[in-house]
């Protein structure tokens, strides 16, 4: 029945939302329906508030509309700087993830006969129930931890138990899972999903430029004149960027786009120059680029004699497999990324073997295309800003390629100033701020402090108010080591929070599962859905997502930005950062501490590490009053305060501010805005010193360190001061080949990644029904050549097997991807056609980051 | 119930010619920017075609650059015409 309320009611809210996007589009709207926006008032029912994207990277704000509790309305937020009230298509789908039917709200232990047992079912338990069977298998894992580090030095101790976070956890939930781990249980097995899409990155600017993160900001977008793609297909996984880089194109004369993938996809239709290359040769294009650079003497001698030096890395490094592999025993110096000095006319040797003719050979690239794209580079008068993400990152070679583009931008002086940009993009939300700037990863403490130094674990030692020697100093294990652990019975317990490794990590049939099913290891997953990996635990928790509590995310532009707690979790659930912190009441100082280091700190004997890590003072600092009021007088709840008793995440910020912020820290460039600014902004990029952000990093005029490190700086000069010696290092690393290549028995590359409507592994995307309904299941995407040596038609199943599984699914010669001809992608969303099965965990011996882009794998008809 | 609004950006100097086909979609309306090549589009669920349905059907239509979403209401007060 429609009644005319309804219509009017439905004319109304129509309105209303093309008042939103022409507002946007900077568009004039008919008065006829301006007037009927008029006749009604705002609904008053409909609590506005602002909050970060759930989704990728980019950080977009949406204003989130609550009604009665339930999230009703989005629209994307016109005073953000980032997305300025634009959204993508998943913004759409933002309320709809809270409400899935299969949201978990009670813990389900697997039990048999009333106790747990590792082969039985999963039942509802209570939370205690769930949390004395973990703390019982941690308790032993550590116990047994403490025997063998008997004796040993902090730089060789290691621990049976892990936590496997993530760049979707909130600031907060990193930092406090940091202290559990790092802090209380001593162990540095602590790393984050990051780890498969971001750690290239971090290896790449850690060597170039000493500190982590991009120089530039996405104000780039509309600087540039030229827009370079590297492995990133902007039009689906960074919508918002992809709209602002289009709008440039289309306004600004002479602007150019040059996309480089190894397959077509949609980017390409914008592309002036589009290059389709074969995998692994991005290495041989970059060095042709700095060749060319050098051999025209296109490049800016006065900036790098000032600000530049010159290193090699160290070669034929391996592939980060198992050390029994043929591949790893081959290897000459695997796994070593030491640098050795070099100069700019080594340099210029290095690369003249990379010849247009001898790269456009290797890689299949025309050489106008080539050229085309050296040449871009290689003028003064073009400001040019390179994308990437994962094609560069999910590289064997990843950290060497990452430079590679460092070294092209800083040949040419193009760096750190508007529009001159070398970019690495985020795929998750706080991939930045929380799994790396909070340094969640297992050889990593906050705001790039590492745990192999003394003097940085003597400073967060000092912070976390920890007696001398508690921090463990030998780095931990990394995501994929951490499944081969598993598997070897020598990690015993594992937490799995906010990603889905079941599903994400590479060479799921010979590591994954049989690490997560061994009977000497207990698995736990928190997660709001029951997905692949909660399928595969021993324990499932139940959690709040996104605005089902206070949060914080840091986007790829170092944009930090906070958010409330807008509506409740169904049923039990609890946020990570609850869990973590209601976990750490179950062990006392005893259980996880030598007698010897207790007697450093006697004060701490017999107290749990709930109360050593948060009630300590700091984080417990700042009270509750029951209610969070904003500057509107909205009110608002806060779990995890209401149970604790003090505002949890002001506390732990604050703490962690004494990373970044303090007057005594030891990497500066990192500072944050005290707690309230966030929450009153829409986001604020660091450093952010004397409440002003920084938009271009390492230059004088934008960058308040420069002249605090560099006196003497010329005015609107460089000086990349994360290193020591204020210079950027163009590091020299040639073209080596992928790990496993194309041969007679597996004819084709396997490309995987991911597609639009479906957010990494489906999780939250997959229980949305338009969006299932659109995408439901992955598909083989390849040529038609391809296709039909193998008697395979557009839509009929095939299977697709490499030297480790085999899945089936549909073929598709016609869709939005276009594979070349020896080449195909599967993405990796899909629960029921596992890819990665097929995938082999060989990863950047640097980064540790798994290669999801290539392996060899067969087509064939079913 | 679906309502949504977004922004469709167009070849230059196509926005005239695109907003009819765009109007053609189920639920679609086009209110304002064929001079800009900036299209203002309401959508909502028509009969079987949710809203997201004929979002992402939104770029695949000729002429088409990039459309993005701008507002989204999905609350259940205000009845489908069609329920």
């Amino acid at each position: 029945m429609t009644d005319t309320r309804d219509i009017s009611r439905r004319d109304f809210i129509k309105s209303q939302a093309a008042i939103a996007a022409a507002s946007v589009a900077g568009v004039t709207l008919p008065t006829s329906l301006l007037a009927q926006a008029q006749d009604q008032a705002a609904d008053p029912n409909i609590r506005w508030d602002k909050a970060p994207c759930r989704f990728c990277g980019t950080g977009c704000s949406v204003l989130v509309g609550s009604k009665d509790g339930k999230v009703i309305a989005s629209q994307g937020d016109p005073d953000a700087p980032v997305n300025r009230g634009l959204n993508c298509i998943k913004g759409y789908f933002l309320p709809k993830i809270l409400y899935g039917r299969d949201r978990l709200t009670r813990p389900l232990l697997r039990k048999w006969n009333g106790r747990y047992d590792k082969d039985g079912d999963f039942e509802a338990v209570s939370w205690d129930e769930a949390f004395d069977v973990m703390a019982e298998h941690w308790k032993k894992a550590l116990k047994q931890s403490m025997d063998e580090n008997k004796g040993k030095s902090v730089d060789e101790m290691t621990s049976r138990v892990g936590l496997f976070g993530s760049g979707q956890w909130t600031v907060w939930e990193g930092y406090a899972a940091s202290k559990l781990l790092k802090a209380g249980m001593r162990s540095n097995n602590l790393d984050p999903n990051a780890r498969h899409c971001m750690a290239s990155a971090v290896g790449a600017f850690i060597r170039a430029f000493g500190i982590d993160e991009p120089m530039g900001c996405y104000d780039d977008l509309e600087h540039a004149d030229v827009f370079v793609l590297w492995g990133a297909n902007m039009a689906e996984m960074h919508p918002i960027l992809w709209s602002r880089l289009t709008d440039t194109r289309l306004s600004k004369p002479g602007c150019e786009v040059h996309v480089l993938s190894t397959f077509q996809h949609r980017c390409y239709e914008l592309a002036d120059n589009p290059i389709i290359f074969a995998p692994q040769t991005d290495l041989a294009i970059l060095n042709y680029i700095a060749n060319y650079i050098i051999q025209t003497e296109a490049y800016d001698k006065a900036f790098i004699d000032k600000h530049v030096q010159f290193e090699t890395a160290t070669t034929d490094i391996g592939y980060g497999l198992r050390p029994e592999h043929p591949l790893e025993q081959q290897a000459a110096n695997a796994g070593v990324g030491a640098k050795k000095p070099s100069s700019f006319e080594a340099f210029a040797k290095q690369v003249a073997p990379y010849t247009l003719e001898y790269v456009s050979e290797l890689s299949g690239v025309p050489k106008d295309n080539l050229l085309r794209l050296a040449k871009a580079y290689a003028d003064p008068n073009k400001k040019v800003s390179s994308f990437w993400t994962m094609g560069f990152n999910q590289h064997t070679r990843g950290v060497w390629v990452n430079g590679s583009c460092y070294n092209v931008h800083l040949l040419m002086g193009k760096i750190s100033e508007p529009g001159n940009s070398p970019f690495s993009l985020t795929g998750q939300p706080s991939a930045c701020g929380t799994a790396r700037e909070v340094g969640t990863f297992a050889h990593r403490l906050p705001a790039d402090l590492v745990v192999k130094k003394p003097e940085h674990r003597a400073f967060s030692e000092q912070v976390w108010q920890l007696p001398e020697g508690t921090l463990n100093g030998k780095v931990g294990y990394h995501a994929v080591l951490m499944h081969r652990m598993m598997k070897d019975g020598l990690m015993n317990c594992y937490w799995q929070m906010c990603n889905n490794n079941m599903q994400a990590a590479a060479n799921l049939n010979e590591e994954s599962y049989p690490g997560w099913r061994n009977p000497d290891v207990f698995v736990t997953v928190s997660d709001p859905y029951p997905t692949v990996s909660a399928q595969a635990a021993d324990l499932v928790l139940p959690t709040s997502m996104w605005v089902e509590k206070e949060g914080a995310y840091g986007n790829a532009e170092r944009r930090t930005q906070f958010w409330r707690e807008q509506t409740d979790a169904p049923g039990e659930s609890k946020s990570d950062l609850w869990q973590i912190m209601e976990f750490s009441k179950r062990f006392k100082v005893e259980d996880v501490w030598p007698p010897e280091l207790i007697e450093k700190a006697p004060e701490y004997a017999g107290k749990s590490l709930y109360e050593i890590l948060f009630t300590n003072g700091e984080v417990d600092k700042y009270p509750f009053e029951g209610k969070i009021t904003d500057a509107r007088g909205n009110e608002y709840r806060n779990h995890e305060s209401r149970d604790f008793g003090y505002y949890v995440q002001k506390g732990l910020f604050e703490e962690y501010r004494k990373f970044n912020s303090g007057p005594d820290i030891i990497k500066k460039g990192h500072e944050m805005a005290e707690f309230q600014a966030y929450h009153e902004s829409r986001g604020l990029r660091w450093p952010v010193i004397d409440g002003k952000e920084t938009l271009w990093r390492f230059r004088e005029g934008y960058d308040p360190h420069v002249a605090a490190f560099n006196p003497d700086v010329e005015k609107g000069d460089v000086y990349f001061y994360g290193n020591a010696n204020g210079r950027a290092n163009i590091i020299f690393a040639p073209y080596e080949p992928a790990a496993e290549s194309p041969d007679e028995e597996f004819d084709l590359w396997l490309c995987t990644g991911r597609v639009l409507e479906h957010w990494h592994s489906g999780s939250m995307t997959r229980r949305v029904p338009e969006l299932y309904r659109a995408v439901p299941d992955a598909v083989i995407y390849m040529s038609k050549d391809d296709a039909k040596s193998r008697r395979l038609r557009d839509g009929q199943m095939a299977l697709i097997k490499t030297r480790r599984g085999q899945i089936k699914a549909r073929v598709e010669t016609r869709g939005r991807n276009r594979p070349p001809n020896g080449l195909v992608f599967v993405p990796w969303f899909d629960a029921n056609r596992l890819v990665n099965k097929l995938t082999l965990d060989a990863t950047d011996p640097l980064s540790k980051e798994t290669d999801y882009k290539k392996c060899a794998c067969r087509v064939e008809r079913v | 119930m679906n309502i949504c609004s977004c922004v469709v950006h167009t070849h230059p100097d196509t926005g005239a010619e695109v907003a009819p086909r765009l109007a053609a979609l189920p639920g679609v309306e086009v209110h304002a920017g064929m001079e800009a090549d900036k299209l203002v589009v309401t959508i909502e669920d028509a009969g079987d075609s949710l809203a997201a349905d004929t979002l992402g059907a939104l770029t695949r239509v000729p002429g088409v650059i990039n459309a993005v979403l701008i507002y989204h209401y999905g609350g259940d007060d205000a009845a489908h015409p069609a329920a």
